[in-house]
């Protein structure tokens, strides 16, 4: 009965500790950290293609400043920011790429407002500052962007496999 | 073999200050660069203005585009910023996973 109950604490004793190293190690796994998003290639180039456009419509309007508004540009840009901010909506920890879009439409919908309601010839130096504020965000975009691709797919500390 | 709390505590420092640097660094040239340019173009927006090459509506509509840059701007060093931690914190978790394996005398943690 005695070498009985001995086994029995040897066991209990054995097992409590396999207990805390498992704790342990699930604790340790799960605190691996990841803060935000992974890099996405279609909004890279999505971003890229937007500001290609808003520089040919913009270059045309300061080398022609009689160039007249054109709605087809907006309607077009306004499509495609549609469709890349449904896209980072449904990124996971991207938030920061949302609002970033956000922005950027908020730019374009700007720039409608001052295109639609000024008169030609429109003001070269406008169109110019236009421009500039428009590939600020998109660099910016980018920054981040390329930021998540130099991060790339280095793997945080996790458990062993016990088999393969 | 035990492990030595502050000597894994320098070693985490060690892995994971040099990462906050150098992602420091990075931020800061690319703010200093983007906030260089939209300082110009608010000067640009104030001499259109002056010379009365825009009006006070127009100028209005061109300094909320910048508003909107400047704010991208900052997302992006938020974002920068959120990497950098990461890094730093994942890297100190690296150094975590060694000493802890030495210390079980196998591999625990991959």
């Amino acid at each position: 009965m005695q070498r009985t109950h001995l086994q029995l604490q040897k066991r209990t004793s054995v097992m409590a500790r396999i207990a805390a190293l498992v704790f342990a190690a699930l604790l340790l796994a799960s605190c691996a950290v990841r803060f935000i998003g992974d890099y996405d290639d279609t909004i890279d180039k999505g971003v890229t293609d937007i500001q290609q456009k808003a520089e040919l419509y913009l270059s045309k309007l300061q080398s022609s400043p009689n160039t007249p508004y054109d709605q087809d540009f907006y309607d077009d840009i306004n499509s495609r920011l549609a469709v890349l901010k449904s896209r980072a909506s449904s990124l996971p920890k991207y938030p920061i790429v949302v609002e970033q879009l956000t922005n950027l439409k908020s730019q374009f919908d700007t720039l409608q407002k001052l295109d639609k309601g000024s008169a030609r010839p429109f003001p070269s130096a406008a169109a110019t500052d236009a421009e500039s504020a428009i590939a600020i965000s998109v660099e910016s975009i980018l920054k981040l962007e390329l930021a998540l691709k130099a991060r790339g797919n280095a793997t945080p500390p996790s458990l062993t496999r016990t088999s393969k | 073999m035990a492990l030595d709390v502050g000597k894994l505590a320098t070693q985490m420092l060690s892995a994971a200050l040099p990462l906050l640097k150098k992602h420091a660094a990075d931020a800061e040239s690319f703010a200093k660069t983007e906030f260089t340019k939209i300082a110009q173009t608010i000067v640009s927006i104030g001499e259109q203005v002056a010379a009365s090459q825009i009006n006070q509506q127009q100028a209005g509509l061109l300094l909320d585009m910048q508003t909107s840059a400047s704010r991208n701007v900052l997302l992006t060093l938020k974002g920068l910023a959120l990497l950098a931690v990461e890094e730093a914190i994942n890297a100190g978790l690296a150094v975590v996973k060694t000493a802890v394996n030495e210390a079980l005398g196998f591999a625990l943690i991959a």
